[in-house]
């Protein structure tokens, strides 16, 4: 019972620790993005899509990641070369991804909702090792992408604070004019940290739908693309303090059907609410955003 | 020899460069002098690759500079240090450098830190504790720091924009030593600046632009600080304003062993002074010694751990005017007009204002009324913020002030940017409000400003302030109280 | 105001070639989706009437995007505010059998505003006191929203029968006036017409509106003039929340006459799009309002005759709201997206005197 419920709490966390990691990236340049969830649920959509005409994970994959890139390359257009609010332009795509998905939902498969499944990505097996108790079945069980999501963190760290890029990819975001007269190049550094987002995000999109569901349904993405931000927020632009936070959410989300399958009388919307209230509450309860890089969400225009 | 040849420069309507020529040999400090607004930044960014000229050439030693990248000139010898350092305040001070030129193949910070080192002892400066961030250091620190940054490129050509003003009088005897050091070197110093007193000191040859040209070409030994002021502003400077007034008249404000702490600093420590009216005081200090923090707590917008502010002789919240520092991001809204940025100050807002309502026709009047009492250079009240040059920009911000019919006015760094026509109007605006009974406090790290306008002068330095006795009314023996040796 | 208008057809041209494009790729006509559009928001007296009315929801969450983007404040918990205030107004509703019917309307009315007002104002006490970022926070307080639509409508709120999840509908004395029956033309639009000059009084010839305005523009200027930060953020808020709440008050009294799940199709994010078609501008909301009231209405027509989802209007809004942010910088000129600290930040420390 509760390895299925620690199990579950891993899966949980991965597509959002995999957009917050991204959005970690983004925000270290000096990006806030709020788009997220569209990204997130446009990787979902194509991922799905993909994977169900062609008969193929992979490609399903493929097409999660270039739809996530396709998001997060609108969103470069707009904030890095046109330096637009930050805000307001996520917000949009947010609002555009939800759009989309829905039109070419209802278009390939008809209101009617014709069956939209495909067969989800295997677990990995590692034999023996998920015989050991409570840990195995909790570490050891789980599909390629959870195993990539958290190798990233370590590595996001070391390539954010241990390598000649990353300072480059910090500075940008701490103080883009100083930057620039530095001789980095801004735009090209924040377009790469929105693209590296992106192919994130999508990936973490196509993991809602090609792993946990199986299945498309509209805004299946449910808000795990602004918790993301919260994560961030949370993780103190930490590497490992997102992979907690995302831990926290996973298992917030992953309560949800614990409890409501051991039915009680506490209506289920409470579960369901339960993820989002609390990451306001631990919001608010941590205040502070002095960890934050300077200069992020201020819209810079090259001189 | 770093060679500028006919350099023209236009922003829209301005021409900020005609034609200019500058030239400047190796081993050489060269100074350029000029007022705010004469060009001199602008020919330095031209010439270290920031800006793009729209005719004219530089090139070092025969060979053309590239133009328009930062990074191309960079490579090619000449190094910039910008009026504020241009450092990222939340990394460390070896993240820092490790932007510059300090290359390892490798990311490496140890060794960055290890050649910064070097290079520091070999010019005679010691580097912060290892690991400490940008945002905990002084500001004389931080330009050493860019300067290092700089020099970390090997650059043949060192252009300096105005290094000196956040430097206590103390630390820029050795800062023009370092200088000279440079120059021993074989390297261009050019040293962009308007302090006429160092340009002599330190300069072998000074070049004076005036209004976008070149107006003179001289040494140091064939002529004088006063000779250099005529040429900059063609002609005889404006006199500045009378000798202080001071009424023994009762005081008006009353500052009360203030204190504040933030972050495990105390920025300021008992502070303590009084004002009188009639009088104009000064704070001298270099900055950051908690001038900003008692400037906040003075216009409301922080407060005070401890320690209290009164306002005496019956005055209300309205009396006591405050400007700040930073003109373009806590004195004005740039992208407002000029009336609503009139109305931001409270007493002329509750002016126009009746019963929540805003007086809107009222407001663009005073407005009006305003301009041209201070003469201030404007399209009109409903033209925006950021259409007014700076030094109107400052005049707006001192006419508000005075507007507003304050008992106390409080001035932080007033002239920082202007030029002395500009920095004289504004003495001479204070001087008046003194004369008919207001009182000033003039905090400043301008030693030259606070000598000339003060009656009484404090120092400030970490934190606490001190009244200066008779016979401290001295650059060296104040300059000594502003670094804070107060034996 | 020709300016205005001129931007705002050119964005939405440039947003129908895209469209067309879309559509194109679907296998679907744009010629005949947009010609089902028009005609099914204008083609009719009752399409006419019910553009106006679901331009109506529009006016409210629109009034709430500008008043609160005007001070800087990204609130896009609209949604949410929206619906708390329903919820609200549809507890209440059935309560009011006893009062006349002017009062009793505005009891729900009231009770809208008070509920939204609280949703808001909380994400507004969480930025003044607690530095919460109000993006994450608002976005947060929509999906509790809808929870607590949902359970109110399968439980407590519950209708008498108890077979569907749905309110019990509120008292006729709460019905909202309506004209010209059957079509749903109501009063409501007059009360939101009523609000956006209210909101363009308040927000420009009064004097907390321009601290408003100027705390949008520069923080730190407004907090060194003495504006109180704190408080205006609580209040504008509190106030948006109210606006967004009076609007879900008004579609219960005067459409819905009860509460049942998926009250909202997203009037809060499509409200953003409002407010920036109008420039933030209340009075010009009233007419881009109006404008995406007909897009919405339209879409129904449009997905009926030519199978493309009603949902294509927010790939138009999104549309609409990019191009805009493009081209327009002069509305969020200086309007800072940078989420910042709540007290001015410190200046730099004075380290040890220099050494030679």
């Amino acid at each position: 019972m509760l390895e299925a419920f620690l199990n579950s709490t891993i899966s949980m966390a991965t597509p959002i620790l995999l957009a917050a990691i991204g959005e970690l990236i983004v925000e270290e340049s000096g990006i806030i993005n709020i788009g997220i969830e569209g990204a997130m649920l446009s990787g979902a959509f194509f991922a799905l899509s993909a994977a169900y005409f062609s008969g193929s994970t992979a490609l399903g994959l493929a097409a999660g990641i270039a739809a996530g890139l396709a998001v997060n390359a609108i969103l470069a257009l707009l904030i890095v070369n046109l330096a637009v609010n930050q805000v307001v332009a996520g917000t949009a795509l947010d609002i555009f991804a939800v759009g989309i998905t829905g039109v070419f939902y209802r278009r390939l498969f008809g209101i009617t909702g014709k069956a939209f499944i495909v067969t989800t990505i295997p677990k990995l097996s590692f034999g023996p090792l998920t015989h050991i108790p409570i840990v195995g079945p909790v570490l050891f069980r789980h599909d390629p992408l959870v195993y990539f999501a958290f190798a990233l963190v370590p590595t996001v760290g070391f390539v954010l604070w241990r390598t000649r890029y990353g300072l480059g990819l910090r500075a940008a975001g701490e103080r883009p004019e100083a930057a620039d007269a530095l001789g980095l190049d801004v735009y090209r550094l924040r377009w790469q940290a929105l693209l590296a987002a992106g192919i994130l995000t999508g990936l973490a999109g196509a993991y809602l739908t090609l792993v946990y569901a199986g299945t498309f349904v509209e805004n299946i993405s449910a808000g795990r693309g602004y918790v993301a931000l919260a994560v961030v927020i949370l993780g103190r632009w930490r590497p490992w303090g997102l992979a907690a936070a995302s831990v926290l959410f996973g298992a917030a989300m992953a309560l949800q059907f614990g409890l409501q399958a051991l039915g009680t009388a506490i209506p289920y919307q409470l579960f369901l609410a339960l993820p989002y209230a609390l990451t306001l509450v631990v919001l608010a309860a941590m205040g502070g955003q002095a960890a934050s890089p300077s200069a992020l969400g201020e819209p810079y225009r090259r001189a | 020899m770093l060679l500028a040849k006919n350099i023209t420069k236009r922003f829209g309507q301005t021409l900020a460069l005609d034609c200019v020529d500058f030239e400047a040999h190796r081993g050489e400090i060269h100074a350029l002098v000029g007022e705010n607004g004469a060009g001199k930044t602008t020919l330095m960014n031209i010439i270290a690759g920031r800006l793009r000229p729209d005719d004219g050439e530089a090139s070092l030693d025969d060979a053309a500079l590239p133009s328009g990248s930062a990074l191309a000139a960079l490579k090619a010898g000449i190094a910039a240090v910008n009026q504020s350092p241009m450092l990222f305040e939340r990394m460390t001070w070896e993240e820092n450098l490790a932007l510059g030129g300090f290359e390892t193949d490798r990311f490496d910070l140890a060794a960055v830190s290890a050649r910064a080192r070097n290079l520091a002892e070999h010019l005679g400066f010691k580097l912060p504790p290892p690991g400490s961030t940008i945002e905990e250091r002084s500001m004389a620190e931080r330009v050493r720091l860019e300067v290092l940054r700089a020099l970390s490129f090997g650059p043949r050509v060192l252009i300096l924009d105005e290094p000196t003003g956040v430097l206590a009088p103390s630390e820029l005897t050795s800062f023009l030593d370092l200088l000279r050091r440079l120059r021993g070197e074989g390297r261009i110093i050019v040293l962009i600046t308007h302090k006429l007193r160092e340009a002599l000191a330190v300069a072998d040859r000074i070049t004076v632009l005036r209004e976008g040209s070149v107006v003179a070409r001289t040494t140091p030994a064939e002529t004088s600080e006063s000779e250099l002021a005529r040429t900059m502003i063609g002609e005889l400077p404006p006199l500045s304003l009378a000798t202080p007034v001071f009424a023994g008249a009762a005081a008006v404000l009353s500052i009360e062993d203030v204190s504040l702490e933030r972050g495990g600093h105390r920025w300021l420590d008992g502070v303590s002074l009084s004002l009188r009216s009639g009088e104009i005081a000064g704070i001298a200090g270099v900055d950051g010694n908690g001038q900003t923090e008692l400037v906040e707590i003075l216009a409301g917008a922080r407060r005070a751990d401890s320690g209290e502010i009164r306002l005496l002789q019956g005055a209300d919240n309205a009396a006591l005017a405050v400007i700040p520092e930073n003109r373009d991001l806590v004195g004005l809204i740039l992208e407002m007009t000029l009336w609503e940025n009139v109305i931001l100050a409270r007493p002329l807002r509750e002016r126009t204002t009746r019963h929540g309502w805003l007086d809107r026709s009222r407001a663009v009047e005073l407005c009006g009324e305003l301009l041209n009492r201070f003469r201030i250079r404007a399209p009109g009240p409903e033209a925006t913020a950021s259409a007014l040059s700076g030094g109107n920009r400052q005049r707006l911000e001192v006419a508000r002030a005075v507007a507003a019919a304050p008992k106390v006015i409080v001035a932080h760094n007033i002239c920082r940017g202007l030029d002395l026509a500009g920095t004289a109007d504004v003495h001479r605006t204070l001087a008046d409000f003194a004369a008919a009974g207001g009182a000033v406090l003039l905090i400043s790290s301008d030693l030259d400003e606070l000598l000339e306008t003060c009656g009484r002068l404090f120092v400030i330095s970490r934190g606490r302030v001190r009244e200066t006795r008779d016979g401290e009314r001295d650059a060296e023996k104040l300059g000594m109280l502003m670094a804070g040796d107060w034996s | 105001m020709l300016n205005s208008f001129a931007r705002a057809a050119t964005a939405l041209l440039l947003a129908a070639a895209i469209i067309a494009g879309v559509l194109l790729a679907l296998g679907a006509s744009p010629i005949g989706v947009f010609a089902a559009l028009a005609e099914g928001a204008f083609g009719s007296w009752y399409a006419l009437t019910d553009t106006i009315v679901r331009a109506t929801p529009l006016i409210f969450t629109g009034l709430a995007i500008s008043v609160s983007f005007s001070g800087a404040l990204w609130n896009i918990g609209a949604d949410g505010q929206l619906v708390a205030g329903a919820i609200a107004a549809g507890a209440i509703g059935p309560y009011l059998g006893g009062w006349p019917r002017p009062i009793a309307i505005l009891i729900l009315l009231i009770a809208g505003a008070a509920g939204g007002a609280i949703w808001g104002g909380i994400c507004g006490w969480l930025r003044a006191r607690r530095d919460t970022n109000e993006v994450i926070s608002t976005i947060m307080m929509n999906f509790v929203a809808t929870q607590l639509l949902s359970w109110g409508v399968h439980g407590p709120l519950i209708e008498a029968s108890g077979a569907y999840p749905a309110s019990t509908p509120i008292a006729d004395s709460a019905r909202m006036y309506a004209f010209f029956p059957p079509t749903r033309l109501n009063l409501g639009i007059g009360i939101a017409v009523a609000l956006a000059v209210g909101c363009y009084l308040l927000l420009f010839k009064t004097s907390v509106g321009f601290e408003v305005r100027a705390m949008g523009r520069n923080r730190r200027a407004a907090t060194f003039f003495g504006i109180p930060i704190a408080r205006l953020t609580i209040g504008i808020l509190a106030l948006s929340g109210a606006l967004a709440g009076v609007g879900g008050a008004v579609q219960v009294s005067a459409i819905t006459h009860r509460l049942y799940e998926k009250l909202s199709p997203g009037w809060g994010f499509e409200g953003i799009a409002v407010a920036l078609v109008a420039r933030l501008n209340p009075l010009g909301i009233v007419a881009s309002a109006l404008l995406f009231g007909a897009l919405d209405n339209g879409s129904q027509a449009m997905q009926r005759s030519q199978g493309v989802s009603a949902v294509l209007v927010q790939v138009i809004q999104a549309l609409v709201i990019m191009i805009l942010l493009a081209f327009d910088t002069r509305v969020f000129a200086g309007l800072r997206s940078r989420i910042a600290p709540a007290t001015p930040t410190m200046r730099p420390a004075a380290g040890a005197p220099s050494d030679a």
